[in-house]
């Protein structure tokens, strides 16, 4: 009965002819309505940034795309081709050619050779410097 | 006070049947009534509280209701929304059709943005200036086109299809009234490079022709998805197929020329070229041709597979084989009983005549059809033409079946029966798709004996027969050549020949090795000699040379030669002709 008395007397508690209750009741869907703004506010922002990159990918990857073709179009087989012929290359004949496996067949590994070790000698004293010029003018 | 009768409208007039009314709107009528007199109702029953009471509770009710809604709807939307939903515009890279790439991602086609170039006259100050602007930056602009958009009263295209670099020129003539639309375009940067394998797709962005046509769908869904999509190809070795296709075509002065290159264990097609590359026609796909020897190695197959012949069964080529008044005789004459060994490497048409015509027909036919000569050659191209059939299947036929003439197939068929017949016996689809067909249907030809036996035949061939010039140092390269004439107004002429060879390598090793198939067309060739031995052969060589480090095959000695392509017994061409 008590817990009833007092929840009347919570809902019934005015200021000037308002009762708080539906004060604070305004304020919480103010402060409410507030913060899904800013949340939506901040949200459009992610998403306009978001737009933004993927616009910058897309544009990139028109330029990657466009040179990706330029480089295709001057590494055509056939103008690779005559270009090499133009500057004296040609496939390598066969005799020219070896595997890795074939190296020592065509450079023997040379033995090692003795090593000597040979007694230090002493260096003979240096010549003695020449004297500076003198009175060079 | 009136006496007109409230309910009166909705009384049918004499004669008209009244609107027929459902019994959910009368029930709906009636209760929006019985709420309307609620009122009079209560204050009749003396209890005016209880209705206002009843009436802000259902609409308290109703309320709710909305709220419990909305409420729900805005918790779905906050937590549930999909992934990636907000601010994205989807895949960023996404393009109507996807770059096509070779199986090592060198690209090969792909969407450029475009722009059309368009003019507002009335916003051009000194029009006659801006033509010649124009035409001086853009020259392949009309002069024409440009004047009557000029001097007209609105907004209009000029040319459509400016490239960046062109669009970038005009932009920077800062001329007035001058804007540009973006617009798509397929692209092949490449050139006339792969160009027949490759087809066209139209400015709406679907495929046309080639392999834009054969596989438009999964490019599309591969563009949407920001992927590119691989083929078979590989452009190192198109290149050189190119190169040395265009290189042999000039030496021999030929009208056209076809050059495809197949891994015969995956049916992947690496190569695929068509000579003039400015022919809409794809020679590979579409020509028929009588390929003349070539058939040889079928009519030899069916017989080692059936039984019929081994290497050592004797055929009396020594003299000109008769069928009804019909003479078959051998282009260089051996007059002597021959080994079937001799009889591919001497290119006798005695001989295949003499073991097709023991065969049957039913024979005959049964293997043809199995080696895929009969019907159009499975690849997934649209272009893949049916060949010309034989229409009777008498001994003649026969013999000109044995030897290549009477059966007009593309290239293509023939690729792929020579695949066949050195992979182990297995006829394996052709496919432009990048690791194989996936659950092909592969059927068994000849028997992997065979195929060992013509493996090492086809070597023969090469080393001691008609095929010597397409020999490539330590790259075990076997095949045979083909020679033909051309039907023209009723007569086979001779001066309009088709010289052909169909190789393998490398041609050793077990059936299931890795091995690739090299066949050189040479249309019409105008010089002499014209036949395959000579206007082929040494293509097939110099392809075989320069491929083999792209593939991965080795150079490696065998019983006939040595790595460097040393002979090691003293074999020769036994004809030294070519043919």
């Amino acid at each position: 009965m008590s817990a009833t008395g007092a929840l009347k007397r919570v809902f019934d508690w005015k200021v000037r002819g308002v009762r708080w209750v539906e004060i604070i009741g305004l304020v919480l869907v103010a402060a409410m309505i507030f913060s899904v703004y800013l949340a939506k506010a901040a949200a459009a922002g992610e998403g306009a940034r978001i737009a933004s990159l993927e616009r910058q990918i897309t544009e990139n990857g028109q330029r990657v795309r466009l040179l990706r073709a330029e480089a295709a179009r001057l590494e055509q087989p056939g103008r690779l081709e005559a270009l090499s012929r133009m500057a004296g290359l040609a496939p390598v004949d066969v005799h020219r050619q070896a595997t890795e496996a074939s190296l020592p067949d065509l450079a023997p590994i040379p033995d090692p050779q003795p090593v000597v070790i040979v007694a230090p000698t002493i260096p003979a004293a240096p010549a003695p410097a020449p004297a500076p010029a003198q009175g060079a003018q | 006070m009136s006496v007109h009768d409230p309910q009166a409208w909705d009384r049918p007039a004499p004669g008209h049947p009244g609107r027929v009314s459902l019994p959910s709107w009368r029930w709906l009528s009636e209760a929006m009534w019985r709420i309307e007199h609620s009122f009079g109702r209560a204050r009749a029953d003396a209890r005016p509280e209880e209705d206002t009471r009843v009436r802000i509770f259902v609409i308290l009710s109703l309320f709710s209701a909305v709220f419990v809604c909305l409420a729900l709807g805005a918790a779905n939307a906050a937590l549930l929304a999909p992934r990636g939903g907000i601010g994205s515009i989807g895949q960023p890279n996404a393009v109507a059709r996807a770059d096509v790439v070779d199986r090592n991602g060198a690209l090969l086609a792909t969407n450029i943005v475009h722009y059309g170039l368009y003019i507002d006259p009335a916003e051009v100050w000194d029009r006659r200036a801006a033509a010649a602007q124009i035409k001086r930056v853009l020259p392949r602009v009309s002069m024409a086109k440009l004047d009557r958009v000029l001097s007209g009263d609105r907004r209009l295209i000029v040319l459509p299809g400016l490239t960046p670099g062109e669009k970038a020129a005009v932009h920077a003539l800062a001329l007035g009234g001058v804007t540009f639309e973006p617009e798509d375009r397929r692209v092949y940067p490449l050139g006339a490079s792969a160009t027949h394998v490759l087809g066209a797709a139209d400015t709406g962005g679907q495929g046309i022709s080639g392999a834009e046509l054969a596989f438009n769908r999964e490019i599309r869904e591969a563009g949407l998805r920001g992927d590119s999509f691989p083929l078979s190809i590989d452009l190192r070795v198109q290149g050189v197929l190119e190169n040395e296709l265009a290189r042999a075509v000039a030496e021999s002065q030929a009208k056209g020329a076809v050059g495809i290159i197949t891994d015969v264990q995956t049916g992947e097609v690496l190569g695929m070229a068509s000579w003039p590359t400015t022919d809409g026609l794809n020679r590979a796909t579409s020509a028929h041709y009588e390929m003349g020897s070539v058939f040889k190695t079928f009519t030899v197959a069916a017989g080692l597979d059936t039984g019929r012949a081994d290497m050592n069964t004797l055929f009396d080529a020594s003299q000109a084989f008769m069928i009804g008044n019909r003479r078959i005789t051998d282009f260089h004459a051996t007059n002597q009983v021959l080994t079937l060994e001799e009889v591919y490497l001497h290119s006798s048409n005695i001989g295949t005549s003499r073991l097709a015509v023991e065969m049957g027909p039913a024979t005959m036919r049964d293997y043809f059809g199995r080696l895929g000569l009969l019907d159009a050659a499975p690849i997934e191209l649209h272009e893949s033409a049916r060949p010309r059939r034989p229409t009777k299947w008498d001994d003649s036929t026969l013999a000109s079946l044995s030897f290549g003439y009477g059966i007009m197939i593309t290239p293509l068929q023939m690729s792929a029966a020579m695949g066949a017949l050195t992979n182990g016996g297995r006829y394996i689809p052709l496919t432009l798709r990048k690791g194989g067909l996936p659950g092909a249907e592969v059927r068994q030809v000849v028997s992997p004996e065979t195929s060992l036996t013509l493996l090492d035949l086809l070597r023969r061939n090469v080393v001691r027969g008609s095929g010597g010039r397409a020999d490539a140092p330590g790259l075990r390269v076997g095949g045979k050549t083909g020679s033909a004439n051309k039907l023209v107004n009723g007569r086979y002429d001779p001066t309009h020949a088709v010289g052909s060879f169909a190789a393998v390598f490398p041609a050793d090793g077990p059936v299931n090795a890795r091995r690739y198939s090299i066949l050189i067309l040479i249309d019409e060739p105008g010089g002499y000699p014209r036949t395959g031995g000579f206007v082929a052969a040494p293509a097939v060589g110099r392809i075989a040379d320069r491929i083999a480090p792209f593939l991965g095959v080795q150079r490696r000695a065998d019983q006939y030669r040595t790595a460097l392509g040393e002979k090691i017994p003293a074999f020769e061409d036994v004809e030294g002709d070519g043919r």
